[in-house]
Formats: structure tokens, sequence, C-alpha cells
């Protein structure tokens, strides 16, 4: 059974269109980098996985079903925010409430330590574990975050920009521990990341939206000067360096030239970074 | 009479009980008022009690049918509107200035004698009837079993929002939850230290507990500790040496409040290296 199935998915958000006709399959235990500018709708693709976005048409499989909310057999990392209220509860905690943070009443399942457990040495964060989560660094948190993702060892996992605002080595450790993750409980792996340098080692497949419009395949089937010339309606170059870095000329023109065609309304490709996802994140909440 | 003579008069006992049981619901919801950073809408729910009160003695009924029919209803605005982080403020605050308003204008139609709105600003401790100590305490019980029944939900609500809708949690469903028993609490809180220091018991010692601790268990039992302490204390001093009770509550528990932050930071200071 795969994964996750999207057959000819449109989503829109009010009367505008974010992307459609988007049809591919994720493999088991595979490992997809989603790319794309800022507000393309890569954090709404993640969200209509978690069945919080209902597409206007199409349908689409996730783990053989149709979404559902709090499905435990999905992992979700939400992209972090940095003056949250997070600061003062300590890791154990954090990965706890992912174990039964929904849950209303008095007591405790009886596995909740083995389980949270667990997740805190499969991640590696045993050791500071007990510190409140405002002491720890940018990598750690985003390894307490994963610990909390993946805590029943989800089938399908999603990751929201589990690398921004770390530096080259805290990237890498992470990367790393994706991986470790994958290896480890054979979870289909989803990453959203505006960069496939620090994740190519590890990546199996690409899923580009730009213009409305999503590609998926092998790494080199998408990234490639002809798919994403035609992708984003004009030239684009892919040059690797020596150590096998691909350098994306190109791009830049989305955010330099909104509107490229003249008639051609783009409004997601010109707006502030993140205010599509708050939009996307009010959207669900009301 | 002498001091112990005084401490056993029922109005001093009655109050006793009061001061117990609104810093027990304070400290507790005080915790998540401190977490989730909304001091502001405590606020402006004690301040929309205030309208709330003023309305019911104009039209003659108690005035903790006002409280509660203005805080809960302010109480559901703000939980609903203001379930965005986004919008918060602004719902918070239109509702405050509405309310407000209305309070005004009560007053001013009001022709008797304006001991009753002095009472609801500045409280009434020491004129607790076994009529309001019973409705007190009812009201204190609920909120304490709906926060022992909601606190995983709540806390996971409070301190990631994102991961809890992911989960399945409806994020507004908390919301509301939460400033309905932010608006009970605060009903409750006014009969004792009144609507202008409603934040004494509400905000200082969850805050307080926030600062000396990193569990939420932990952080939710020195919250109420702080709150018993500080209404506790304030009590006996007011009987002791005069002056409004809840000046004494006040001044406790923001001392409290301000020994935690010098505790947390030569604390601090101590770990790190020379």
């Amino acid at each position: 059974m795969k994964p996750l199935v999207f057959d000819d998915v449109t989503v829109r958000l009010g009367e505008r269109v974010i992307w459609s006709h988007a049809t591919f399959e994720i493999e088991p235990a595979s490992i997809t980098a989603v790319l794309g500018p800022n507000g393309a709708g890569k954090s709404t693709l993640l969200k209509v996985v978690l069945g919080l976005i209902e597409p206007s048409e199409g349908a689409l499989r996730v783990l053989g079903a149709a979404p559902a909310r709090g499905n435990p057999r999905v992992g979700y990392m939400a992209q972090s925010r940095h003056a949250d209220s997070l600061t003062s509860i300590t890791a154990r905690d954090y990965v706890g409430l992912g174990f039964d943070g929904r849950r209303f009443g008095w007591g405790r399942r009886r596995d909740k330590r083995a389980v949270v457990e667990r997740a805190l040495a499969l991640t590696g964060v045993t050791t500071y574990a007990d510190q409140p989560l405002g002491t720890l660094s940018g990598g750690q948190r985003q390894r307490v975050a994963l610990a909390h993702a993946a805590v029943f060892q989800p089938d399908l996992l999603l990751l929201d920009e589990p690398l921004a605002g770390l530096d080259l080595a805290a990237q890498a450790e992470i990367v790393d521990l994706i991986n470790l993750i994958r290896d480890t409980t054979g979870a289909a792996v989803i990453v959203v990341a505006h960069d496939l340098n620090p994740l190519a080692p590890i990546v199996d497949c690409v899923l580009w939206i730009a213009r409305r419009q999503v590609r998926c395949g092998k790494v080199d089937e998408v990234v490639n000067a002809a798919v994403l010339s035609e992708l984003y309606g004009h030239p684009i170059e892919i040059f690797t360096t020596a150590h096998g870095r691909r350098v994306i000329v190109g791009l830049e023109e989305e955010f330099a030239h909104p509107h490229p065609h003249g008639h051609d309304h783009d409004d997601h490709v010109h707006e502030e970074p993140h205010s599509h996802l708050e939009e996307i994140y009010r959207e669900e909440t009301s | 009479m002498s001091f112990s003579e005084l401490l056993s008069t029922s109005f001093v006992q009655n109050a006793f009980w009061a001061v117990t049981a609104v810093a027990l619901a304070a400290g507790a919801v005080g915790y998540f008022v401190v977490l989730r950073r909304q001091a502001f809408a405590a606020h402006a729910i004690g301040h929309v009690g205030f309208a709330g009160a003023a309305g019911a003695v104009l039209l003659g009924l108690s005035p903790i049918v006002g409280l509660l029919v203005f805080c809960l209803g302010a109480g559901l605005l703000i939980g609903v509107g203001g379930a965005n982080l986004d919008d918060r403020d602004a719902v918070v605050g239109v509702t405050l200035t509405a309310a407000l308003g209305l309070g005004v204008l009560f007053i001013s139609l009001y022709s008797g004698y304006a001991n009753a709105t002095y009472s609801i600003l500045f409280g009434q401790i020491l004129g607790v009837s076994l009529r309001d100590l019973a409705i007190v305490a009812l009201l204190s019980l609920a909120v304490l079993v709906a926060v022992s029944l909601t606190y995983r939900p709540l806390l996971f609500a409070s301190v990631d929002a994102q991961s809890a809708a992911a989960r399945g949690l409806s994020t507004r469903a908390m919301s509301i939850v939460f400033m309905t028993l932010l608006a009970v609490t605060t009903v409750v809180a006014i009969q004792v230290v009144g609507v202008l220091l409603v934040f004494s018991l509400l905000v200082a010692p969850a805050a307080a507990a926030e600062v000396v601790t990193t569990r939420p268990r932990d952080a939710l039992f020195v919250a109420v500790v702080v709150a018993l302490f500080s209404a506790w204390a304030g009590l006996f001093l007011g009987v002791a040496f005069g002056g409004p009770v809840s000046f004494w509550i006040t001044a406790i528990a923001s001392t409290g409040y301000l020994v935690a932050r010098i505790a947390a930071a030569s604390r601090r200071r101590a770990r790190r290296p020379a």
C-alpha cells in the first residue's frame, strides 16, 4: 500500500486556487523534499494530508484511507515559531503532549513512559530531556520537535521546514536524524524545505510546487532545467558544483518580477514569506 | 475586642474560606493565563465584570448575576473571536472598551448610593455573607474539577496550537474552554479583591511559578501555593494592622513575583562559569 496517493487534487482557500491537478504517489520508507517559492502552498499540502484543509476537487488516500484529523499513524512537525510559550516546558513534557495531549480526563495510559522514552532515545535527546526548551539550541529543539512528531513511530511523517534557522552543522545533524528515523521506523517522510542541497544525500523524490502546479518524481526527473523552466515559465539553469551541490539560477526572478507576463496574476509569489502560512492556519482554526 | 477574638468572628471566618476558594481557582487558571500570554484578556474580563455588576445593581439584582452574565459573555466573545493570536488583542480591546462604556452608562443611570460600585472595584472581603461564600466555594470547586479534566488538552493547545490542531484537537474549542474558566474564576475573585485587583491573584502567583519551575504540574502547584499564601497572609495582615485586605494581597503577590525573578536571575548567574 502506498502511504500517500494524490489523484488530481485541487486546493482552494476561499476563491483562490493554491495549486491544482496534483497527481502523485509516495513510496513507503521514502524521503520526499517539498520545494518551491514562499507562499506556493507547501505547508498547505501538509495540511491537506493532515485533514485540516479539504481539497475542492480530486481525492487523496492517506495510508489507504481518506485523510482524517488526528490520525496517530501520521506524524507532523509544525514550523517552529520563536516567540512561543513552548520555552518554559521541558523536552520530556513536550514529547508527552505528543503522546496524550489530546486526551481529556484523569489518569494516564500506562505505556506513556515507555513510548516517550523510546522517542527521546531515537532522536538522541535523552541527556537534555529535563531541561526547559528555552535553554536548548536551535538544533536540539528541532530534535525534540522530531521526537514529538515521531512519538508513535508513524507510517507517514510530515515535517514543515525542519532545517529553517539552523547553521550548516546543525542542518547536517537533523538530516542524519531524519534518515535514521526513516530507517528505524520505515516511515515515509515528506520534508518541506527551501533548499534541496542539505537534504540531497537522503532524498529519494522531489515535489516541486510553483505557479499553482505540482511536479513530483525522482530528484533528477524534477530538478532539471527543462522541467523547472516549463514549471516556472521562464528559463531556469542548473549547475552542479564539484561537490555535487546544485545551483539553480532563475528562481530569484519569482521574487524580483511577481508578474512576469503582465496578465498572469501570480498573487502567491509576492506575499510576505509567512502571511500565507498564517492565513492557512487561520483558515484551519476557524 | 482582642486580636484572637477578631480572628474567630464569623466575618473573618467567612473571609478566610472565601480567599481560600478564590486562591485555589485563581492560582490554577492563572497558570494558563500566563502560559497563553493572555494577561490582557484576564484584565479585560475583570473590567467587563464591573459593567455587569453595575447593570445588575441598576436592575435591583444581585451583582454576582451581572458579573456572571457579562464575564461569561465576554469570555465567549474573546474565546471565539480571539482564538487566533493575530486577532486576539483587537478583540479583547474592543470588548473591554465596549463593556466599560456600558458600565459608565449604568452608573450614571443609577441614582442610589455608590457603595456597591466601590466594593465591586476594590473587593469586599470582610463583607462576605454565608450565601456569597457558598456561591464562591461552588464555583471555585467547579473550576478546579474542570481544570483537572481538561488539563492536558488545554496545556497542548496553549503551548503548541499548530501541533495540537494537527493531532485533531480543536484549538477554538480549547480557547472557549479557557475563556469560560477564566470568566468564572474572575467572577469568584472579584468577590474578594475587586475588579481592579483581580490580577493580583490571577497573574502574579502564576507568573512567579512559571519563572521558578520547568514542569507544568510543578508550575500549577506553585502558582496555587503562592496564591494561597498571598491570600491568607493578606487577610491576616489586614485584620492585624488594618488597611484594605486587597491591598495586602496585591502587595504580597507582587513581591512574590519580584522575588521569583531575582531568585531565577541569581541562579542563572551562579550557574554561568565566572
